[in-house]
């Protein structure tokens, strides 16, 4: 006499498939570097930089010229005095970020082997 | 008995199941940014509360600064205190008062929160410039902490030309104020940036990068493994500018009322306190690295300071809490 019949068998394992399904859609995440585009923690665009060659040129506010090119993503225009967002260079690294203060717009790589960076 | 053994399965298999959607739910993920305190903010939660939480610390942060530490905002607490000359202070206020008074004094005025009118002529926030001298000798001299007496819950300004800012302290008070928030939910973990000074709640062990201060802003050079704790740090590569042909830092010397230069690019403090980590930063960044590191034991926090040498030092703490990245500093 078997215990277990194959129909039960099936019905435990659907249980558990739907089961670590679930958790697996509530906790995934993409490997490749993403550059988040945020105005006012608004996001408004969305980069895979891994996925980028040529040229593309983002306009996340008036005033704000945004680059991603060959992997990388920058500030290259704003119309600030202070010009910090350009100064923080090209980003392509996880945990990689740089903020236009007066646009408030700022971009972040995603996913880091940091948890943050004090500065 | 068939039957029972296959409810039996089944009943564990869905408990399984629950589990595992449980585990989905206390780990559930939310990230925030945001513009607050005249900076940039940004809060990575794990837990059943994380989105509440993630609008929560956004909220606590504006809120500070709108109804309390804001000198920009007519009617915050910071701007009737500076318009009376002083007055009452809540608990809340009593509380990052002595506690700054507390680190004006330990640190023999290098650290002072009554710069408002120095601040104000190098305009930091705005265009900087070189102040006139004589508008920067008489800002000085209506400038000192020992010009504010507490007693009890009231503030009284000595010299009513005195002007309180908080610049250095107050991302630090909003850290302790997001901690105590998030105390009563149901978090997990939570990395909070507040212009760059660090909350981590959880008990995992964190990465915390220190910022390269030659370098891009969110690059950085050593990585710090620690545990929960507020870290903040104070740079002269922070709103910097340069006038003929000199540079010239947002870190101001309270005793000539220019850009403190210790020899320092940046010192890092550790504390279980927001506030303190804020604050000791700036008064170890003025005091430089010797009486700096005295400061730092004073108040038990750790200390790392990093030299215009580009050598790294970590004062009242163990070396191995820090692993340089960046082979251009150096670990003494």
């Amino acid at each position: 006499m078997k215990i277990i019949r194959k129909g039960d068998i099936a019905l435990i394992a659907v249980i558990l498939l739907a089961a670590a399904c679930f958790v697996l859609w509530s906790n995934s995440k993409s490997e490749a570097p993403q550059a988040v585009i945020t105005v006012d923690g608004e996001v408004v665009e969305t980069v895979d930089l891994q996925s980028v060659g040529e040229k593309r040129i983002i306009e996340p506010v008036s005033g704000v010229t945004i680059v991603a090119e060959n992997g990388e993503i920058r500030f290259e225009k704003a119309d600030c005095e202070d010009k910090l967002c350009i100064a923080s260079g090209s980003l392509s690294r996880h945990g990689d970020t740089a903020v236009c203060l007066p646009a408030k717009t700022a971009i972040t790589v995603t996913g880091s082997d940091v948890d943050a960076v004090v500065y | 008995m068939k039957k029972a053994v296959t409810a039996a399965a089944v009943v564990l298999a869905a408990v399984l199941a629950a589990l595992l959607i449980y585990d989905g739910v206390i780990n559930n993920e939310a990230t925030a940014d945001f513009f607050a305190m005249n900076t940039y903010a940004s809060v990575k939660i794990k837990g059943a509360d994380s989105e509440e939480c993630a609008a929560l610390a956004e909220e606590i942060t504006q809120n500070l600064d709108t109804d309390t530490l804001s000198r920009t905002a007519e009617n915050s607490a910071v701007s009737l205190l500076n318009k009376n000359g002083g007055g009452a202070l809540g608990e809340k206020m009593q509380g990052y008062v002595s506690a700054l008074l507390d680190v004006c004094e330990k640190s023999g005025g290098a650290f002072d929160f009554t710069l408002g009118a120095l601040s104000d002529l190098w305009n930091f926030g705005g265009t900087p410039s070189i102040p006139d001298k004589a508008a920067l000798a008489d800002a000085l001299l209506h400038s000192g902490y020992e010009k504010l007496t507490l007693s009890e819950n009231t503030l009284d300004y000595t010299d009513k030309a005195a002007v309180i800012d908080f610049g250095a302290a107050g991302k630090g008070i909003a850290l302790d104020e997001i901690r105590e928030a998030f105390a009563e939910k149901r978090v997990k973990e939570a990395v909070v940036s507040v212009g760059g000074s660090v909350l981590l709640m959880g008990e995992k062990q964190f990465t915390v990068g220190i910022r390269n201060p030659s370098g891009n802003a969110g690059s950085y050079i050593a990585k710090l493994h620690i545990p929960a704790g507020c870290v903040s740090t104070s740079g002269s590569y922070e709103q910097q500018f340069e006038e003929n042909g000199e540079k010239y830092h947002h870190i101001l010397n309270p005793e000539t009322g220019y850009p403190a230069s210790s020899g320092l690019l940046s010192v890092t403090i550790i504390s279980d306190s927001g506030i303190l980590s804020d604050a000791l930063s700036t008064a170890c960044f003025v005091l430089g690295h010797e009486k700096g590191a005295v400061l730092a034991k004073e108040y038990g926090c750790t200390a790392i300071f990093i030299t215009e040498n580009n050598e790294v030092f970590v004062e009242n703490g163990s070396k191995d809490i820090i692993e340089i990245t960046d082979g251009a500093y150096t670990l003494i």
